[in-house]
């Protein structure tokens, strides 16, 4: 038992790593904007897309294969520049105010759209570039060798909730977002420009889902169901941690790559249901996610 | 006036009876062909779409059958069972489509099994292996050229046995449905068979259409096997392998994968892998290279598509072999008048046929009996891909449990008289 530590607790870092990116945009869309946003997988697989095609030429053009990487954030850049803005200002702004079945359907045509729009653009097979992941080589630990690429995901994941940490508590639009989350109302009374900052919280969420995406797909390729997959599991971890805390999507999702990664060690057979029994247990003893509350609200 | 009111009736029954025992030949031949063309999974179904598209290009070329063009239909697998069996009834409503080649996934050909027998379809099961398929040999129009799952994996523990005797921990990663089951069970119990001594360290099964097996790695590492044996297949295998060769699995364990064959062309595999094609569906073997048909079809399929076939290419253009000679028989049956779907079933019921890469006989219980060719992976001088070397041809018959048998049962009693009567790893050259 002592000598699987080390593989349960990287393998399960490594897991929670890529499902943070795309649960911690979910919870900060929600958060900000109180929208559920169904079309937010379709934003990772995109992501993922993108960055395998960018890195894919990147290698068929004979670049510098380290260009690679500078290709996966800017798949994540240019998803979020080109869709960000469209869908909050198009999509998302039309649901403010109306039921939440609405918002849900909305979100949902706009998944399926998407989803149909990645096989017309990017075709029915899957597609994958593996440079990033063998330019970073191997690592031993103990009698486990890993991929320096997985080691860095976790990093990646650690800098990112770091970032929106201290983005909200210490920078100004951070501050801004924090009044909007906490009273809505109030903050439009005080002259917040909210329209704004729900542009910026929107397209930032799907930053953080392409993100996710794009780092995924040196290892997992990108190929069509993705985004119905993700968006699945990433609503079972932000109703864990609670819907709208980033510091729980971040627990929650270190929980859930945890019992993933224990049931494949342990009971293979529960591996594909290991994240929907935690969020039974969890919403069953907090209904509201382990961080999440009915009354005040906090980002 | 009695006799010919008596004469007419007689006439009219005939009209109306006649197209019962015989057809006239239809404008083409409407064969369904299901395959995956979207998703993961089209990694090894579209190799099987191009070797129709080929097959059906050459036969029309040559003629058709007996003068009448074949004419697909093609259905995406991709769609969902559900979808696969909506659209099987449609097609088989329609009677200009006289016979079905379906299907690749083991699910689907299991959900599509009531509907085949209930349509009454004559239905070429082209690729989809689990052995329960026909195991009840009471299907009448499902048929199975290609062999099933007993044989196949059977023939990998074999292969292992004869190469690395003295294995001892194997680990096995299979995807989580019948066939990845059926692979786990099979190939264990044949070993066991002859070697209960054998430990089985881990037995994982990812679900299908898995991206991501950097645990599902890290557990076979930390369980120390000497061998490691996976049926993943089409972007689950392509994944696994490119997550896996970077981390030592290769280096560190015997791999097996059954269905690696359909992944050489990528260059991902080292030398020493074991490697099999479900079957003998190995367009380089010494079988298929003596056939010049095998090479006109491999150099098509090669200018065509820019990559040589993979074995689901050669287990769908024999299912085109075994339903063109079908007809032929059919009609050498009835004296030459076009087949009923009956009379069709029936021909295919039976008999011996050549596919591109050897011969498949079909027993009463409608599965075809078909050698196992496994080999290693080897560089080539001619090729910029691996190939199969080391290679072993195991006798059908030798793998193929009696009609009426249990499988399971079968693969138990496998002894080390069984393996010693086999030929060796590198005789089939």
């Amino acid at each position: 038992m002592l000598g699987m530590i080390i593989p349960l607790v990287v393998d399960g870092l490594t897991n929670a790593a890529l499902i943070f990116f795309v649960a911690v945009g979910l919870t900060l869309v929600f958060s900000v904007l109180r929208v559920l946003n169904v079309a937010h997988g379709s934003f990772y697989s995109i992501g993922a897309y993108i960055a395998a095609s960018l890195c894919l030429w990147v290698v068929s053009a004979g670049l510098n294969p380290w260009l690679t990487f500078v290709a996966l954030l800017a798949s994540a850049v240019i998803l979020a520049a080109a869709l960000g803005p469209l869908v909050e200002a198009t999509l998302i702004q039309w649901t403010f105010g109306k039921p939440e079945s609405v918002q849900i359907l909305a979100t949902f045509g706009l998944f399926l759209i998407l989803e149909d729009l990645q096989r017309i653009v990017f075709g029915v097979t899957s597609i994958a570039e593996d440079t990033p992941m063998l330019l970073l080589g191997v690592t031993s630990i103990g009698d486990m060798v890993y991929l320096n690429y997985q080691l860095l995901l976790i990093l990646a994941a650690i800098v990112v909730v770091v970032a929106l940490r201290m983005m909200l508590v210490k920078s100004r639009i951070g501050k801004l977002l924090s009044a909007v989350v906490f009273d809505r109302e109030m903050a439009l009374s005080v002259g917040i420009n909210t329209k704004r900052l729900f542009l910026f919280a929107f397209t930032l969420g799907v930053f953080l889902a392409a993100l996710g995406g794009a780092l995924a797909a040196p290892t997992s390729g990108a190929a069509p169901g993705l985004g119905a997959e993700t968006i699945v599991l990433a609503f079972a971890v932000a109703a864990i941690g609670g819907l709208g805390q980033i510091e729980g999507a971040a627990l929650a999702a270190v929980i859930v790559g945890l019992a993933r990664v224990f049931a494949i060690y342990f009971a293979p057979q529960l591996e594909a249901v290991a994240p929907y029994i935690v969020m039974l247990v969890v919403l069953l003893i907090r209904p509201y996610g382990l961080f999440g509350s009915d009354q005040a609200r906090r980002i | 006036m009695k006799m010919t009111w008596m004469t007419a009736l007689l006439v009219s029954l005939g009209a109306v009876m006649s197209p019962l025992q015989a057809q006239e030949k239809p404008a083409s031949v409407g064969v369904g062909v299901f395959t995956f063309t979207s998703g993961p999974a089209a990694a090894y179904g579209m190799p099987g779409k191009n070797a129709a598209d080929l097959m059906i290009d050459q036969i029309n070329k040559d003629g058709g059958i007996a003068g009448v063009p074949i004419k697909a239909t093609f259905v995406d697998e991709g769609q969902g069972t559900e979808g696969v069996i909506a659209e099987y009834r449609r097609l088989a409503s329609n009677a200009e489509s006289q016979v079905m080649i379906a299907a690749l996934s083991s699910s689907n050909c299991l959900a599509l099994k009531p509907a085949v027998e209930q349509l009454k379809v004559p239905t070429v099961a082209w690729n989809c292996d689990a052995h329960q398929l026909l195991a009840d040999g009471k299907s009448n129009y499902y048929f199975r050229p290609s062999g099933n799952t007993v044989s196949e994996f059977a023939a990998y523990a074999l292969y292992l046995l004869q190469q690395k005797p003295d294995v001892k921990r194997v680990a096995m990663v299979n995807p989580d449905y019948a066939m990845g089951h059926d692979a786990a069970q099979i190939f264990s119990a044949a070993l066991k068979a002859i070697r209960p001594d054998i430990e089985i360290v881990a037995d994982l099964f990812p679900k299908l259409g898995t991206a991501n097996f950097q645990t599902e790695i890290s557990r076979l590492q930390s369980a120390r096997p000497d061998v490691v044996f996976s049926a993943l297949w089409g972007a689950d295998l392509t994944n696994f392998v490119r997550q896996a060769s970077p981390r030592g699995l290769f280096s560190r364990s015997q791999v097996i994968l059954a269905l690696g064959e359909t992944v050489l062309q990528q260059k991902s595999l080292p030398e020493g892998v074991i490697v099999g094609v479900l079957g003998d569906g190995w367009w380089m073997s010494p079988d298929a290279l003596a056939k010049p048909e095998t090479k006109r079809f491999v150099d098509a399929y090669k200018a065509r598509f820019g990559e040589y076939p993979v074995f689901p290419s050669m287990k769908m253009a024999s299912a085109f072999s075994y339903m063109t000679e079908a007809y032929k028989k059919a009609m050498s049956d009835n004296g030459g008048k076009w087949p009923t779907r009956d009379e069709l079933a029936k021909a295919m019921s039976s008999g011996k046929f050549e596919t591109l890469t050897g011969t498949s006989t079909i027993r009463e219980d409608n599965e075809g009996v078909v050698d196992q060719v496994i080999g290693m992976t080897v560089n080539s001088s001619e090729y910029d891909f691996p190939v199969i070397g080391n290679m072993v041809r195991y006798s059908g018959e030798a793998l193929t449990p009696p009609q009426g048998s249990d499988p399971m049962q079968w693969v138990k009693s496998i002894n080390a008289d069984l393996l010693a009567s086999l030929p060796k790893p590198g005789s089939y050259k």
